[in-house]
Parts: structure tokens; sequence; C-alpha cells
């Protein structure tokens, strides 16, 4: 067979193109997305935050305290915090609907839980606060961006709060791993079928070192979820700066003198 | 009861047994209540189990009927799953009142299923893109009394255990479409492996220590919950903190660990004893 | 009856069961430990269970408060997996909303409501498994669960599902019956006084045959409430060893 001498042959070896991450980001390393942070979006709400990180964006609003709608005991002495979270219809490749589905409500359910232990509840009582979140484009790792953006978001309202709230995920892939994982890297699964394969979010209060949320699925042996866990915690510190510089910003906009009317 | 009132004093009582190693009933932090499991015990499903821990008592029905696979994965059935809270638990589920209960725990069963090797899916599929069985995971809780999660897992693997799919043959019709037969025979059916179908396995953060298979009255003076479903090699496959409060990283490793090996624990005499049911029915 | 022959010329049903014959019953008092009084019963494949909670104070609005007796409130629900085709909803839906109704109905007619005012009393049954008669089974479930919960009533409340072919009555209906196309009546009765607490037939008959439709039905019921009667006996005797009296 004559050699096609036109055409270019690619090189003998090759790399095989998991090793990076299409972003250029890097495997097994605490390598997040980088991430933009930015409070007082919306004007009406009492405070509110957006984030991105990759092309996973979304926004947070928080309402409140003001007087709950349900009356029982409970609420007398501590406030309530309700949260709310919806994927925008054209947050996803599919389209989805404005209603909120079963998953949604599991969203909210978690974002509550991460955050309920970080606020000073019962500094509130009799009333309740509000937090909605939209995400507004999924590209991964959503509930933990989520967290971060609304613990953000009360810290803008002006609610008492013990810490911030920070989230991480990472998505275990065999013997590697990935941090802040995007939407692609979340769903793929290689077709080895090996032990560890599952994803895990964390939330976590870098000052006091208390962890309010985790939730894990898939299969992971219980040193490698271990090992998961310090590195979501770990990735938590990368971000916490970020989020540092954002609330102070954010403080100093509204220490500034009103402008002279 | 989903939940109860707990005085100070009856608090400080709790917790001072715990950090002894001394529940209130007797039993040492890591111990399950009494439980009992019964399977077929309904006959108009493919396969069920009612199993009561202390005063939970939970029913488990399985319906395997034919549906279309998904888009994703052709070559797969799927399970789906319900918790009804009926009002037979208590009467705060009346009405709409058991649904926020009843999602989220359907939600984590979703997850603690959401994995290759739980239940053998491929063996689900019928014909490749176009039928597959589902199965219908309907788990209906009777008594809420503690430690739901358990129950209903366990309850969900005996019920598994049981669940007889009839056996299908397909046959190919004069125009070239696919014709499914059932077999007649009750007794010509597949049964499902469900040696990998994991536990859950719920950690009550108590004090300092951690209890497993807390009562409604330990829950009460509880921060926080670890949720860890755990199969019989001891790998996880679904961890979830509920309550609450925080934990700090140490004790959540502590308590992964410890439900890794409670859970671990918890499969031989489950299958044992499921055998031991089997065969005392035939 | 096109294709099944509901009763044969031997005077046999589809089941084996005599014209008058009931399906077995089988029963147990105080199954669940938290609520006040709870019964499961098994009429041949029919399975219900009834839990009651009360008599207590009124809960969610208190507008619903009656001043001079107490509310029964009543939900009737499904398991799931209780048919033959899955159900997607346990309760809530059209047919339940209406079962839990009639079951109100029929216990504001048997339960010592006065006795309790401004209180409330919560019977749920739920069916387990269903094959036919869920109205009758549940009635009797409940009612078990009524008497463990220790609230007085004024009698038994027995109920049984009636259908009417070849002239002849049939007692006790199962599912293959009653989807049959067989004219079918339920009743329940307080049988000591032979009163009757609800009475319900949705299907076309000739007016004659009425009367020895309810006739059967009422026989029927004071079948059913003679196997009650024995269940509430026995369970109080187990009972009161176990307590040492």
């Amino acid at each position: 067979m004559p050699t096609d001498t036109k055409r270019v042959r690619g090189p003998e070896v090759s790399q095989s193109p998991s090793l990076f991450l299409p972003d250029g980001r890097q495997r097994d390393q605490v390598d997040v997305r980088p991430v933009f942070v930015r409070c007082g979006l919306v004007s009406q709400a009492k405070g509110s935050a957006y984030i991105e990180a990759g092309n996973t964006k979304l926004m947070c609003c928080v309402y409140g305290p003001k007087e709950t709608e349900r009356k029982d005991e409970t609420d007398m002495k501590c406030g309530r915090l309700t949260t709310d979270m919806r994927f925008a219809p054209f947050s996803c490749p599919e389209r989805g609907s404005w209603i909120q589905g079963s998953q949604d409500k599991d969203f909210s359910l978690m974002l509550q839980e991460s955050l309920q232990p970080a606020v000073c509840l019962h500094k509130y009582p009799r009333s309740q606060i509000e937090v909605n979140v939209m995400v507004l484009e999924n590209s991964g790792s959503v509930l933990a961006h989520a967290v971060t953006c609304a613990s953000l978001a009360l810290a803008d309202a002006g609610i008492e709060m013990y810490d911030l709230v920070l989230g991480c995920s990472i998505r275990q892939d065999g013997a590697s791993y990935v941090v802040d994982p995007t939407y692609t890297e979340q769903n793929s699964c290689s077709s080895v079928s090996s032990e560890n394969q599952g994803g895990l979010t964390v939330a976590f209060l870098p000052s006091l070192n208390q962890i309010s949320g985790l939730q894990s699925d898939g299969e992971m042996t219980e040193e490698t979820l271990t090992a998961g866990v310090r590195t979501c915690i770990e990735g938590c510190y990368k971000l916490y700066p970020v989020v540092q510089q954002a609330l102070t910003k954010a403080v100093r906009r509204a220490a500034l003198p009103p402008p002279e009317s | 009861m989903a939940t109860v009132q707990v005085s100070e004093a009856e608090k400080v009582y709790i917790l001072h047994g715990i950090r002894d190693d001394l529940r209130v009933d007797g039993r040492g932090c890591e111990d399950y209540r009494h439980m009992e499991i019964e399977t077929d015990v309904v006959s108009n499903t493919d396969g069920s189990a009612k199993i009561t821990l202390g005063h939970t008592a939970v029913l488990v029905g399985i319906k395997a009927e034919i549906g279309k696979p998904r888009p994703m994965v052709p070559d797969e059935g799927y399970l789906e799953f319900f918790v009804d809270c009926s009002a037979n638990a208590t009467p705060e589920f009346e009405g709409r009142g058991g649904e926020e209960l009843g999602t989220e725990l359907s939600n984590t069963l979703y997850k603690v299923f959401n994995n290759k090797r739980s239940v053998d899916l491929k063996s689900l599929c019928i014909s490749e893109g176009e039928h597959c069985w589902v199965l219908y995971v309907d788990v209906l809780l009777l008594q809420c009394d503690g430690n739901l999660y358990d129950a209903i897992s366990i309850a969900i693997k005996a019920a598994l255990f049981n669940t007889k799919i009839p056996r299908v043959q397909i046959s190919a019709d004069d125009e070239g479409g696919k014709e499914i037969e059932l077999s007649d025979d009750p007794y010509d059916c597949m049964r499902l492996n469900v040696e990998n179908v994991p536990c859950i396995v719920t950690l009550c953060k108590v004090g300092h220590r951690h209890v497993v298979d807390a009562t409604l009255q330990e829950k009460a003076c509880s921060v926080a919950s670890l949720i860890i479903s755990v199969t019989h090699k001891g790998t996880v496959t679904c961890t979830r903190k509920v309550g609450g409060g925080s934990l700090d990283p140490e004790s959540i490793f502590e308590m992964t660990e410890a439900g890794k090996r409670v859970g671990k624990a918890l499969h031989t005499p489950l299958m044992k004893l499921l055998q031991e049911e089997e065969s005392r029915g035939a | 009856m096109a294709g099944l022959e509901l009763l044969s010329d031997q005077g046999y049903r589809l089941d084996g069961r005599k014209a008058t014959e009931l399906r077995k019953v089988q029963a147990r008092m105080g199954v669940f430990a938290q609520a006040d009084g709870s019964a499961y019963l098994e009429q041949g494949n029919t399975k219900a269970l009834a839990v009651v909670y009360g008599p207590h104070e009124m809960r969610g609005s208190r507008s619903r408060t009656l001043h001079d007796r107490a509310v029964i409130n009543c939900q009737y629900s499904m398991a799931t997996f209780s048919t033959a085709e899955r159900k997607r909803r346990p309760h809530g839906d059209r047919k339940s909303t209406e079962m839990s109704l009639h079951l109100k109905q029929t216990f504001e007619a048997a339960v010592m409501t006065q006795l309790y005012p401004r209180s409330q009393i919560d019977i749920y049954v739920k069916i387990l498994q269903s094959d036919g008669g869920n109205y009758s089974v549940c009635v009797n479930a409940a009612t078990l669960a009524v008497i463990d919960a220790g609230i007085p009533m004024r009698d038994y409340v027995c109920a049984c599902t009636v259908g009417f072919v070849d002239e002849t009555p049939l007692a006790d209906l199962c599912y293959a019956e009653e989807s049959g196309g067989v004219s079918s009546l339920a009743l329940a009765l307080l049988p000591r006084g032979g009163q009757i607490a609800l009475l319900q037939m949705d299907a076309r008959l000739h007016q004659d045959h009425l009367e020895t439709l309810i006739e059967a039905a009422m026989t029927a019921c004071k079948g059913v409430s003679k196997v009650l009667d024995e269940v509430v006996r026995q369970h109080l005797q187990e009972v009161s060893v176990l307590t040492g009296e």
C-alpha cells in the first residue's frame, strides 16, 4: 500500500485528553474554577448576591426578617429560615419547566440544612428569613455555589451569622478526582466499572471549622470519602478570600457617604 | 409521631447516659432495637416486606411494570421510589402534611440507588431501547418511632429479595413487530441479586458521641445526624447530613467509620434471615 | 354476564362460596402502640388497617369546632401497591374523598359524639390490598379501631356489600364480582337496633328486588357483627390476662 505523503499523520504516542480538563484545569488538584462574586445585585431585596464559577451562574436574594406565616411553638423562640432554589428553564441543556420539581425541592432542603447552622436564628424570634436562589446557568457544582452565594446574600442582608458558609464539590472518577466539576464532568462516567465513582458536596464554615452540609452519591470507599471531604474543605478555603473581598467591597460601598443632593 | 417534645431534665438524663455508653432502653451506642422482618405480605405486589424496628413500622411493596427505558441508558431498566407518609403514622401527615417528608425520603432513596452496582439494572432490560421493567418501590410508613431511614432501607432490601419478576418471551410476529409474552407459570420468574443493595445507617450525634438507631427522644437531643448507606463490602453509596446543626470534620470521619462498621455487620444476619424465611415459605 | 358466570347452576360463586356465604374475616386489634386505637382486618383478600387518634383538642382551624359534640375526621387512602394496576396517589382523588365522606357519615351515626364536645376524633383507614368491598372492610376495621380506642359507640357498625345476580342476592362481593357488572349495594348497619347507618347503591335495580337485597345485606352484616364481637372479646381476654386482672 503506497504511503499517503499528503496526509499529516498524528504522533506515534498520544496523551489521553482526560489528563487535562477541557478548560485547562488539572485533575487531582484542588483547582477550582475562577470565581466572580458580587453582592447587592437586586436593590429591591434586603440582600442579594451573584456568583459565577466557570459557566455556572446563579443569583440569590434574601428577604426578611418578617413575620412568620406559620405560627407554632418553635417560631416563638427561634426564627425560621426558608429556602427556595429553582432552576431557570433555560439553565440546563434541556429546557426545564418553571414548576419546582422534586429535584429542586431536594436542593432547597440541602441548602436550608447547610445554611441553618450558620444563621443566628435565636436573634430573630417570631420571624422568617427567606432565601431564594435562581440558577441561571447550570454548569456543574450548582449546590456548592448556591450555598456560597446564599450565605453571601444573607451577610449582605445584614442577617446575623456565626460564619460564612462555603460550598465545594468534587467528582470522583476511579482513582482520580475533579474539584468543582462542570456539568459534563458531573454527568459523565467512564465506562470502566471501578469502585469509586461518585459526587460529593460539602458546605463548610471556615472560621469555626464545622461542616454544615454533606451529601454524596455514587459508590465510594470510606477512605475515598474521607479524602474527598478533606479536599472539599481545602477547596472551600481557596474560595474564602474571594468571598471575603466581595463582602468587604459591598460593605465599603454601603458605608460611603451618600452623594450630596 | 414524627417528633416528640423532650424536657430539659430528660435531655440531660439522655445525654449523660449516652456519654457513659448506656441508653435509656439499655442498649449500647451501636446497637439496634429489636427488629422483625416479614416478607411476601401483600399478594397484589411482585415483592413486599414489612419491618418493625422498635415501634417504627414500614411496609414496602414492589410492583414490576413494563415501561420504556430512559433514552440515556437504553439497555437498562430503572427503579422508581415513592414514600407515602400516611396519616396512619401520625395525624400531622393528614392531607398534604406528609408530602414534605415523603419527598425528602424518596429523594434520598434515589441517591442511595444512584450507582451501577446496587441493583443489576441491565437484567431489567427486556428489549433494548423499547421495553424494560420498571420497579415501582412504594414505601408506606405505618408508624414512626425514629430511625425511618434505616427501617426503610432494610425493608426495601427485603422486598427486593422477595421480588419475583415474571419471565418474558419476545417473539416477532408476521409484520416484524415484537410481541412480549409473559410466562403463565407463577414459579417461572426472575429473581434479583440483592447482595449489593445497600442499607442505610443513621448516626445521631448526641453530645460528644454518636448513636445508631436513635429513638425519637434521642433524636430530639441531637444537633445533627449523618445518613450513610453501606453495601455488604463496606462501600459507601450515599452520605447526607440531616438535622439543623453542623458537625466538625473529625466527628464526620468518626461517624463514617462507625457507619461503615455497623452497616457491614448488618448485612450478613439480614441475608441469613431472608434466606431462612424464603426456605420456610417454600 | 359476558364470559364470567357469577353464579353457577349448582349455586356456587366464582370463589366457591354459596350465595349468602361471607368471606373469611380475620382481625387483630391494638396493632400499633402509638395510636389511641388501631385494628387490622382481612376479609378474604381485602386487607385494611384502621387507626384512631383522639378524642383530642381540635387541630388546625378552630372554626370547625362543634359545641355540643365531637367532630369526626376521616381519611381513606389506598396503598399505591394495593390494586392490580399501580395507583399514582394514595389519597386525594375523587373516589377516596368520597369514601372519606361516607366513612365520616357512617361513624357520626354510630359514635356517641355528644360525650366529647369541642373535640375531634380522627379515623384513618388504609387499604393495603384491595379485592372488592373496600368500603365495608374499612368500616369493619374502623369499628374495631374505635372500640380499641375506648370510644363509646351505640353499637358495632358492620358493613357489607351485596350484589344481585339471577334473582339471587350475593353477599360480600369480591373484586371479580364487583367488576363483573353486578348491581351492588353497600350497607352499614347497627345490628342490635337494626338501624341503617349508611346505604349506598349506584346501579340499576328493580324496586321489587330492593327489599330482598336489603334483607340479604342486613343478614350478612349481622354475620359480620358476630365475628367482630368474637374478635373484641378475644382481644379483651388476652389483654386482661396480660395485665393480670
